[in-house]
């Protein structure tokens, strides 16, 4: 994309961002659609709505805040409040549609009993079972027949409450009963990995209940929530979708003075600084601190990039009442060049792509500066009230996930080591010698209920190393996992410096004789650690095994993978054919006898790997799965 | 807001060229009408008028010259 083309996105794409009224988007509807469409490399996917209330505008909205996250939507809408008959029915137009997501619009006004004045405990149980049952048979018959990730609205509240405040402590009142409704939605979304929560209940109670409903919306139109309520709905949805299709970002860059602490590090000193509860101000930037180190805690990646002298800028974490320490940071700029420069190198020590990341700043010059020399950077108008920063970070869902899972919590752990390795590195005469002394060892396996999360956040994320840039929801890796048309593996790999986590996936369709490799992926993490030869080895074991005569490769190339363009040719494979857009194809046969190379990962057996992370190391076990 | 702003903000809205409405049309007769858009129109006559439109004053709404009484506008010219 040319940098005029970027800067119009970023124009564009402002139009939409927070605080952005549902009055100034309607004006642009048209106008912003059309040139949102007509940005390059948007993933298509398919998105059914079905309402308990009118869709119509629900769909205008989402569909903007879609094509702004790069996702160009087709839509199915079910007809009004034909949410339950369309799936319970078999409605041929819904399935032919084949949706990639299923979002279901209800509401408060969608339950179809509410308990009766004074009724039993026994009685609003059973009441609440009978509407949970209601919705998951509906929820149950779209994963097996549709297979699509259900994103459904939790329940918001009336505006009115016939039994006043009784109506959120009795257990027969209407808030009460919508309370435990959502409670029971909620407990089913996290035993149920392709169901997420949309939650209104939260939408409706930041924008207040008088705001969310509307007389005339309602009325005239059958819209549950007002246009300024259906503008943060599809907000969020549009959130939890990107999330689902790997499209948040990876990592937050901050500036220091006045954006992590109040005052100027280098001329107020360390004890200067404004910090900590006994200063309002202060308290505003502990907090802002406090809600950084959550997304640190959760994955997402913190780098600093400030105007200061490096010693200067490490002193403001010594700050006895600051929460973020230096080691929080899985990188550290602070010198006095320009910081689009410092972001660029930000991103290739991280080796993440500069679309990954957010940057934080409280001066409006450094934030145009960033914008305009790097609009791919996300640069929120965070303005210099340190009270609102994190509202506006968050307003823009960039962070979003759909789930948290253990490799997220080990993220910042993994750029920490990797600095250690870096130094390592530095140290051996040759490349292969620093490999050996990193100790490595590999799990690989077919996918496992376990790591079906983690493979397809995997999945959905990873643009370098990818050779074909496949996409898949949960509920399909769950098929696919499950199809015995395919020959999964999965990676882990470990080294002496810490665990990497799951890091390569790869995914191989079996036709006749051969297996066509229909995903092969490896997370940035361990790029040039050779885990791409471990996995060839393990999966002409796999090609083996079932009598497989030849493995077929294909290489799409796509705006973030050329380092893969010659992936099969290092690996020995032919090349067979070239298609349209630079796609080759390539094919390896398999030998009758397969002696791999020589290999600085040794590969472990699933036991053993789950003995060395119980003892916490990589060195204990050396059980060669291959020997 | 005048008469004017009121019918470059409809333009807007229903990506026509600017000073294309004039107050006569028939909504449905607009090209790029839709349920939507008349939302759109609710709201913008809502924020124009700093009221919240009556009910009735919706079912009546036909043609443009209705959203510009609805909103307040129809008397006033800059």
């Amino acid at each position: 994309m040319t940098p005029e083309t970027l800067h119009m996105q970023e124009e564009i794409l402002r139009e939409l961002r927070f605080p952005a009224t549902a009055a100034s988007i309607l004006r642009k509807r048209q106008q912003l659609r059309k040139e949102l469409l007509a940005q390059p490399n948007l993933l298509q996917k398919r998105i059914a709505i079905l309402g308990g209330s009118t869709t119509t505008e629900v769909r205008s909205m989402l569909e903007l805040f879609l094509l702004a996250h790069g996702i160009e939507p087709a839509f199915y809408e079910s007809g009004y409040n034909r949410y339950a008959e369309d799936v319970l029915f078999d409605n041929p137009q819904l399935t032919s549609f084949h949706p990639d997501i299923v979002f279901l619009h209800t509401g408060w006004q969608n339950v179809s009993e509410f308990p009766e004045l004074l009724e039993s405990g026994e009685e609003v149980e059973q009441r609440l079972c009978r509407e949970i049952g209601r919705f998951q048979t509906i929820w149950e018959k779209i994963h097996t027949q549709l297979g699509a990730v259900i994103v459904q609205n939790n329940f918001d509240l009336p505006r009115l409450r016939p039994l006043g405040n009784l109506d959120g402590s009795e257990t027969y009142g209407r808030v009460s009963f919508l309370m435990r409704l959502n409670a029971e939605f909620a407990a089913y979304a996290r035993t149920h990995q392709h169901f997420l929560i949309n939650d209104i209940h939260y939408l409706s109670a930041q924008m207040g209940l008088d705001a969310w409903h509307g007389h005339t919306y309602w009325y005239n139109f059958h819209m549950a929530v007002t246009p300024a309520a259906t503008v943060a709905l599809a907000r969020n949805v549009a959130g939890i979708i990107k999330a689902v299709f790997g499209k948040s970002r990876k990592c937050l860059v901050l500036d220091l003075d006045n954006t992590l602490w109040g005052g100027v590090i280098g001329d107020d000193g360390v004890q200067n600084l404004i910090l900590g509860r006994d200063h309002p101000v202060g308290e505003a930037f502990l907090d802002f601190q406090r809600y950084v180190k959550a997304l640190q805690r959760r994955g997402v990646i913190l780098a600093v990039c400030s105007k200061n002298d490096p010693e200067n800028a490490k002193a403001g974490f010594d700050h006895p009442d600051g929460i973020l320490k230096l080691e929080d940071f899985s990188a550290f700029k602070a010198n006095w060049n320009p910081k689009p420069d410092n972001i660029r190198e930000i991103a290739a020590e991280l080796n993440i792509g500069l679309d990954s990341m957010v940057f934080v700043d409280d001066n409006p010059a450094e934030r145009a500066l960033v914008a305009s020399q790097l609009p791919e950077v996300a640069t929120p108008e965070v303005g210099t009230n340190a009270a609102r920063f994190a509202e506006i970070l968050e307003s823009e869902y960039f962070f979003e996930t759909h789930r948290v899972v253990q490799d997220d919590l080990g993220r910042s752990a993994y750029y920490g080591s990797n600095a250690q390795r870096s130094a390592s590195q530095a140290t051996f005469r040759d490349y292969g010698e620093y490999l050996l002394s990193l100790e490595m060892k590999a799990e690989i396996a077919s996918f496992t209920p376990v790591y079906l999360e983690r493979i397809t956040q995997l999945i959905n994320k990873t643009n370098q190393f990818n050779l074909t840039t496949r996409r898949y929801t949960s509920a399909e890796v769950e098929e696919i996992a499950q199809n015995p048309g395919y020959v999964t593996l999965y990676g882990r790999l470990a080294d002496r410096f810490g665990d990497n986590g799951l890091v390569t996936v790869l995914i191989g369709r079996v036709a006749g004789e051969a297996l066509e490799i229909d995903l092969w992926l490896m997370s940035c993490r361990v790029l040039n650690r050779e885990m791409e030869l471990s996995m060839f080895d393990a999966l002409v074991e796999a090609c083996q095994s079932r009598g497989l005569r030849r493995i077929v490769g294909t290489y799409t190339p796509s705006k973030k993978n050329a380092m893969v363009a010659d992936h099969y040719a290092k690996l020995g494979f032919q090349r067979i054919e070239s298609a349209s857009e630079g796609q080759t194809s390539w094919v390896w046969e398999i030998p009758e006898v397969y002696l791999p190379g020589h290999r600085s990962i040794v590969r472990i057996s699933k036991s053993a790997a789950a003995d060395e992370a119980r003892a916490g190391t990589a060195t204990a076990v050396l059980e060669s799965v291959g020997a | 807001m005048t008469r004017e702003e009121f019918l470059l903000e409809m333009d807007g809205m229903l990506g026509l060229r600017p000073g294309t409405l004039r107050g006569t049309e028939k909504l449905e007769e607009l090209e790029s009408w839709d349920s939507t858009a008349l939302v759109g129109m609710i709201v913008l006559a809502e924020s124009a008028n700093d009221t919240e439109i009556s009910l009735d004053e919706v079912v009546g709404c036909s043609t443009v010259g209705d959203l510009l009484r609805i909103a307040g506008v129809e008397g006033n010219c800059c």
